[in-house]
């Protein structure tokens, strides 16, 4: 039997039950069914395992995507409801914010100013590093990678578990931060010295930000596992035939961020910790000497006391501008590389056509980590930075955009001339293509160096980083489980619900982002509690009041997600191996795969994306179908590696 | 098993959706902001639960509460046609002249929409709870008319005449408009509630993380002000605080408010003040046996209201020039800073003015570890580093005089003017207290912060 | 912004959330058609909100300096190149939803790339964005380098009109004393209000007590971090006399939001019998404050 002929009748696939039933593989047939003999990659590993060290200290790469995934949403819902705290105070100042009566009850619900600086640090930390990278690279990078490459697993499953658990104490010190004294840490995600390092600027920083630091070094460790281990994997374990040209943009996008991920986070983590040491010892990297802080109040201060103040430390708040940019603009890319490549493949899969320029693709993921390196002072025009230095760091931001353009070109190249079928994948693909382009393009003033002074910290700022990483990165996470979802639990998403969902994010995801471009036009400053008694701001109340509801209808309309999401991963519809139709390995595995991922020999003949080739009947074309002589061999280099 | 399995999954999560619904709407009634009795009167009756509760309510007999806010007026006031709600009637006419010229500044836009008749574009500030009411009915004529209209019923004429007639009104609301009590309260509930308390008692949720601690109000003691002996603040020391801030604390300039804003919050700090004060004093008075004597009440609140009126009196002034520094004063001023015998300067702020002298600190009786002296509100305070030159009651020479003069209300920093020798004379004259201020002076001299 | 406006009835509200439950009932049956709608709005509302804003007030306050003559002719330059790729790309976008769809019989197109398309589509946008990095190059030298200020005047980096401190979580404008020193006694301070002359090319210096900020002054298009141990000098120069916000841009604690101040731009009497005052007032008896007068100049 061809692998093709299989996954063209899924029907020999729903004899492997969903991953998560205890009892879906007896115990005499060893997960997968009969493997067949003579296979690489298949694992031989048949003894049973318990409920925990299957589902909780797993080592399989699946299972480990699911649990980032499933924490991931945790933490989705958790920053969502943030942005809501936020967007309530900015449209309405100072009035009683539903269900806040319970943390402030003497004030009946409204907040006080030092929250509103903790709401939005926890919430953009809590996007940041914990919903888009582990869901991108933690929970997409560990489903698809192996899966996508053709290995039973990651090269290292262990260190991929430790990968996950690091990501526990991370989030107990981020969850901490809220019950210490002083509250969670209040020097925006950025978290720029001398706010940050002198305890006593701000009730954040007494407590809550050593537990920022931690909770960050912890994701950093955790994010530096998953990395090393998806590097290994797709250098060294990939099916015969599967050359480094063949592999879908996807792995490209995994692989290029993992890559990022290694040169850039040790320089984070190593500046968190830094700042930690000027926290704790009083060293002084960040802190100049001279600094006269207003509200050094001995009693709450004992041991910080006026020690880190007066110590003569001579540091420079600019370091660490430098060395956080220097991983956090690579980590910009981190976040939305993986992304562009869900929505290379997504886009290609469902509208039945090649990606249009793959090598370019290719190359422009490239250059973008490549010239990501050396932006990372675009955030720093107005920081007191040499201007000289601003100017080359002005054209390297806007030579980035180059790459970029290319690639939303290809993805319209990619659409030209091809067959659409808008399902709930497509459609998200499709508005990730449409969003990040605004995204994109807004992105471009920001480089330019005279307009940056003006709109630097506006809500253009706001509004440019929200369609990339929101709009972009988010819709193409949501693109990427509506068509991988059958994959991991064997069983299809709901397509109405999936339409109900997209048409009303698309619709308000616009309507929260969009206006904040004028907004920030208008001069007004992100993270400003209560704009409204400046001047020049005190006519944009309305604007603000718009967008925040179109917030709360963004935040509402998730639940048709929610209850799509669970329903399907116990009652959806089940599917075959390959639902979509698609060319690549990921789809030769059964639905949900089990255990050592392919039950039978893989070799790869072609590229991922062979849809409507005349050389067959079908309108796509697997990568591991061999077809007859002359047709395409595997490729000598890794088949006996 | 009767349930399709589908169907089931379904229910599982209807059940999960009705049950975050139940958690979401049942959240406890949202409370209004309320006055509460301080720590010092909830100490003083702790063992009497009924006279907190009739002395909360004594207080709001006197106060009214957050939410409207306003003095008891006693008897003989009416008789005078003294209104203690609004402060402009303390105000000289040329202040009042000013106020209506900041309301048009302020107002400039609202004013210019009147004028030309677009009653539809006028928006009143977002405090000003009263004023919107005022304008509410204009404002409603304004729009029956207007939709009116558009269906037909009513023409464009009609409208102008509306407009025409209610034109110097509306205009009158907003030059003449001067905040009450109500409007100030929910200006200092945006603004300063969050340092300074709801009851004015600097308990704050923001407060635990300040150095120096925000004032409480409650003593009706405040430090920066022109006055000597110890006197309640006039009007213009609390406005010049608010309008300036105090420099080198986290009290800001309000500036940016109007000055008709910033009277009202002069008035609304003051009515915390008078309810702290009369808060103290009847809590003081209270004796387990007999409770409260209901005639001291209104003694008492006359008897605080009649210490605020006479502070006018005590503003300290120099008779004559400011003498010039020179190398010479300085000199002699450094000198008396270090005279043990007489300013004493030294014992506190150190040799080199630095803060650090030997009586800073105390001897902690508890602990046996020396610590900070506290102020009257029971804070850590540290003497003034005067290298930084950074002066929280204004950094004018006269300033830093007062200071000197008559020391700074409830902390050890002592009225100088008051330290006599044995014949009665003062110690310290004022030609000595200025060579120390111009000696100070030069301490943070290309040195301030 | 009239959607939230009462005045303009309840009723376009209602009209609008109709319209959006018959698009999300018709959706799920009609997705391409919507889909079309969509995303050919995006660039429609795109453009519409852009041309509106200044209507609605969500544009650059009126500008007042010289900064800001060029820094808005970039942003306007930028403004265009930028929309015609996005209405490009979007109209393309839309065009290929509403062509290809799967009911078109045969397969797709299949083609790998074009090699000519990569190449005018990537030589393209480089010149257009090389145009760019240039075209700013210029407008940044006059601000930010010190080598490109004008000179002449009263004022210059060396002699600054004053020194402008930051502290959380206020503005505290240090003026110097007659002689020109901020080294003396008696120099002027100002909390609040940063006082300058009009049509002079005012440079400062810009330092911190405790924590960064940010001195932003939208209506002359100047921003700039203050950052403690650096003393960072700046100009400007205003061309109109009037009041207009100073807002701290930089995070800098929990009363970041309440760190204003004001420049008050005057014209050169107004600003020297200011400064002669504030001078005056250094000499002060006290005599003065005995009348509640006092404040209200």
């Amino acid at each position: 039997m061809s692998p093709a002929d299989s996954s063209a009748a899924p029907a020999t696939a729903p004899k492997h039950a969903p991953a998560h039933h205890p009892d879906a593989h007896p115990a005499h047939e060893g997960p997968l069914g009969i493997a067949p003999a003579g296979t690489v990659h298949v694992s031989h590993d048949h003894h049973e395992l318990g409920f925990i060290r299957k589902y909780i200290f797993s080592v399989d790469h699946k299972v480990i995507a699911i649990q980032f995934m499933l924490t991931g949403l945790f933490f989705l819902v958790l920053g969502g409801l943030f942005a809501m705290a936020i967007r309530h105070q900015v449209a309405w100042p100072w009035k009683p914010i539903p269900g806040m009566g319970l943390l402030f009850p003497e004030t009946g619900g409204v907040i006080s100013p030092e929250f509103y600086t903790m709401l939005f640090t926890m919430h953009g930390t809590i996007m940041i590093f914990f919903v888009i990278i582990p869901l991108l690279t933690g929970a997409f990078g560990n489903f698809l990678i192996p899966l996508m490459v053709g290995a039973p697993d990651m090269a290292f499953p262990k260190l991929n578990m430790f990968g996950y658990w690091a990501m526990i104490p991370a989030i107990f010190f981020a969850i901490l931060g809220f019950f210490v004294e002083g509250g969670a840490a209040a020097a925006g995600w950025t978290a720029y010295p001398p706010l940050s390092t002198i305890l006593s600027a701000a009730p954040g920083s007494l407590n809550g930000q050593t537990c920022w630091l931690m909770a960050l070094t912890w994701v950093g460790v955790s994010s530096m596992m998953g990395a090393v281990n998806y590097v290994t994997t797709i250098v060294k374990m990939r099916a015969p035939g599967l050359t480094m040209m063949r592999l879908p943009l996807s792995i490209w996008g995994l692989f290029i961020s993992a890559l990022l991920q290694l040169f850039a986070l040790p320089v984070l983590t190593a500046a968190s910790i830094l700042q930690l040491l000027d926290r704790t010892l009083h060293t002084g990297f960040f802190t100049p000497s001279n600094l006269l802080v207003n509200s050094v109040r001995p009693e709450a201060f004992q041991s910080a006391g006026t020690a880190a103040i007066d110590a003569a430390s001579g540091g420079h708040p600019l370091l660490w501008q430098h060395l956080f940019w220097f991983y956090s603009h690579p980590a910009v890319y981190i976040m939305v590389l993986p992304a562009m490549g869900f929505a290379s493949d997504i886009l290609s899969v469902h509208a039945r056509k090649p990606v249009f320029g793959y090598k370019p693709m290719v190359y422009s993921i490239c250059a973008i980590a490549g010239l990501g390196f050396i932006v990372w002072g675009h955030h720093m025009f107005t920081s007191g930075m040499n201007p000289a230095l601003g100017m080359s760091f002005m054209v390297a931001t806007i030579m980035i955009a180059l790459p970029s353009a290319v690639k939303v070109f290809n993805w319209i190249g990619t659409l030209w001339g091809s067959r659409i079928h808008l399902t709930s994948a497509m459609l998200n693909a499709l508005a990730f293509v449409s969003m990040f382009i605004i995204g994109g393009l807004s992105g471009i003033w920001m480089a330019a160096t005279p307009v940056d002074i003006y709109i630097h910290d506006t809500y253009i700022v706001v509004a440019h980083f929200h369609y990339v990483v929101f709009a972009g990165s988010v819709f193409a996470i949501w693109a990427g489980i509506y068509h991988w979802f059958p994959k991991m639990f064997g069983r299809q998403m709901n397509e109405t619900l999936g339409k109900l969902h997209f048409i009303g994010s698309f619709v308000f995801t616009n309507g929260v982002f969009y206006m904040m471009h004028q907004l920030g036009l208008a001069g007004l400053m992100r993270r400003t509690a209560d704009p409204y008694t400046y001047t020049t701001y005190a006519h944009l109340q309305e604007c603000n009041e718009l967008i925040t509801i179109c917030a709360f209808l963004l935040f509402a309309w998730q639940i048709f997600f929610v209850i799509n999401f669970f329903h399907s991963m116990f009652w959806g519809k089940r599917v075959g191996r390959n639902p979509w139709k698609a060319n690549t390995l990921e789809w030769d595995a059964p639905s949900p795969p089990g255990h050592g991922n392919f039950d039978r020999e893989l070799a790869v003949y072609r590229g991922p994306y062979e849809f409507g080739s005349p050389e067959v009947a079908e309108d796509y074309l697997p990568q591991t179908r061999k077809l007859g002589d002359g047709a395409g061999k595997p490729a000598p280099a890794h088949a006996h590696h | 098993m009767s349930v399709p399995q589908p169907l089931r999954g379904r229910l599982a999560i209807a059940a999960g959706l009705s049950g975050l619904l139940f958690v979401a709407c049942s959240e406890p009634r949202r409370p209004e902001l309320s006055y509460t009795l301080s720590a010092n009167s909830k100490q003083l009756l702790a063992d009497a639960p009924t006279a907190q509760a009739q002395l909360l309510g004594t207080l709001g007999m006197l106060f009214g509460s957050p939410a409207d806010p306003s003095y008891a007026v006693p008897e003989e006031w009416i008789d005078d046609e003294r209104n203690p709600n609004s402060g402009l009637a303390e105000m000289s006419e040329a202040r009042q002249a000013e106020l209506v010229a900041a309301n048009q500044r302020a107002f400039a836009t609202a004013i210019a929409h009147v004028e030309k008749g677009e009653f539809a574009l006028v928006a009143p500030a977002r405090e000003a709870l009263d004023l919107q009411a005022d304008w509410a009915p204009i404002r409603a004529g304004y729009d029956e008319i207007a939709a009116g209209v558009k269906k037909g019923t009513k023409t464009q004429a009609d409208l102008d005449k509306y407009v025409a007639e209610n034109k110097a009104d509306a205009l009158a609301l907003f030059t003449d408009w001067y905040p009450s009590l109500r409007e100030s309260a929910e200006l200092y509930r945006t603004q300063c509630l969050h340092c300074h308390g709801t009851n004015g008692d600097g308990k704050g949720s923001t407060a635990p993380y300040l150095s120096p601690a925000p004032r409480d109000y409650q003593r009706g003691a405040f430090k920066w002000t022109a006055l000597n002996d110890k006197a309640r603040p006039r009007r213009a020391d609390l406005y010049r605080v608010i309008e300036n801030g105090v420099n080198g604390t986290a009290m800001l300039s309000f500036k940016r408010f109007s000055p008709t804003q910033l009277e009202g919050l002069v008035d609304y700090v003051r009515m915390l003040s008078i309810r702290g004060e009369t808060e103290r004093r009847l809590a003081g008075s209270f004796d387990a046996d007999e409770g409260f004597k209901i005639e001291a009440v209104q003694e008492e609140y006359l008897d605080v209201w009649s210490s605020w009126d006479k502070s006018d009196a005590h503003v300290i002034a120099y008779d004559g020039e400011v003498p010039a520094s020179t190398p010479e004063v300085i000199e002699r001023g450094r000198v008396l800073f270090n005279d043990a015998t007489g300013a004493n300067c030294v014992s506190c702020h150190g040799v080199k003015g630095r803060g650090d002298g030997a009586s800073a600190m105390e001897v902690d009786p508890e602990t046996g570890k020396p610590v900070l002296k506290k102020d009257d509100w029971g804070n850590q305070l540290s003497p003034r580093d005067l290298t930084g030159g950074i002066y929280r009651g204004g950094d004018r020479p006269i300033d830093l005089y007062r200071r000197l003069y008559a020391g700074i209300n409830g902390s050890y920093m002592p009225a100088h003017s008051t330290i006599k020798d044995p014949q009665g004379n003062r110690k310290v004259t004022d030609e000595d207290l200025w060579a120390i201020v111009h000696y100070v002076r030069s301490l943070a001299q290309g040195k301030r912060l | 912004m009239s959607l939230l406006n009462p005045s303009n009835g309840w009723w376009t509200a209602l009209a609008v959330l109709v319209a959006a439950l018959l698009v999300l009932v018709t959706f799920v049956k009609y997705t391409r058609l919507w889909l079309v709608l969509l995303i050919g709005l995006v660039p429609v509302l795109g453009v519409w909100t852009f041309v509106k804003a200044p209507e609605w007030g969500l544009w650059f306050p009126e500008d007042v300096s010289t900064h800001g003559k060029g820094m808005d002719q970039l942003f306007y330059m930028i403004m265009w190149m930028v929309t015609f790729t996005f209405v490009l790309t979007e109209v393309a976008l839309v065009w290929c939803v509403f062509r290809y769809h799967e009911k078109v019989p045969g397969k797709s197109l299949f083609t790998h790339g074009s090699h000519k398309l990569e190449m005018i589509w990537t030589a393209i946008p480089a010149v257009a964005l090389l145009v760019i990095a240039f075209a700013q190059i210029g407008t940044f030298k006059r601000i930010k380098f010190e080598n490109h200020w004008p000179t002449g005047g009263p004022y210059s980096a060396q002699k600054p009109i004053a020194h402008v401190i930051a502290y959380q979580f206020a503005w505290l404008m240090r003026y110097p004393d007659e002689n020109g020193s901020f080294d003396s006694v008696d120099v002027v301070e100002s909390p609040f209000d940063f006082v300058v002359p009009v049509d002079t090319d005012i440079m400062f210096h810009l330092k911190s007590r405790d924590v960064l900020h940010s001195f932003f002054l939208p209506n002359l298009r100047l921003k700039q971090d203050a950052v403690p141990g650096m003393t960072i000098p700046m100009w400007f120069k205003a061309t109109k006399v009037g009041e207009y916000d100073l807002i701290c841009a930089e995070l800098c604690g929990w009363g970041h939001y309440k760190m204003a101040g004001k420049l008050i731009v005057k014209s050169k009497a107004d600003y020297d019998a200011w400064l002669a005052q504030k001078r005056a007032e250094l000499k002060s008896n006290g005599k003065a404050d005995l009348s509640n007068m006092e404040e209200g100049q």
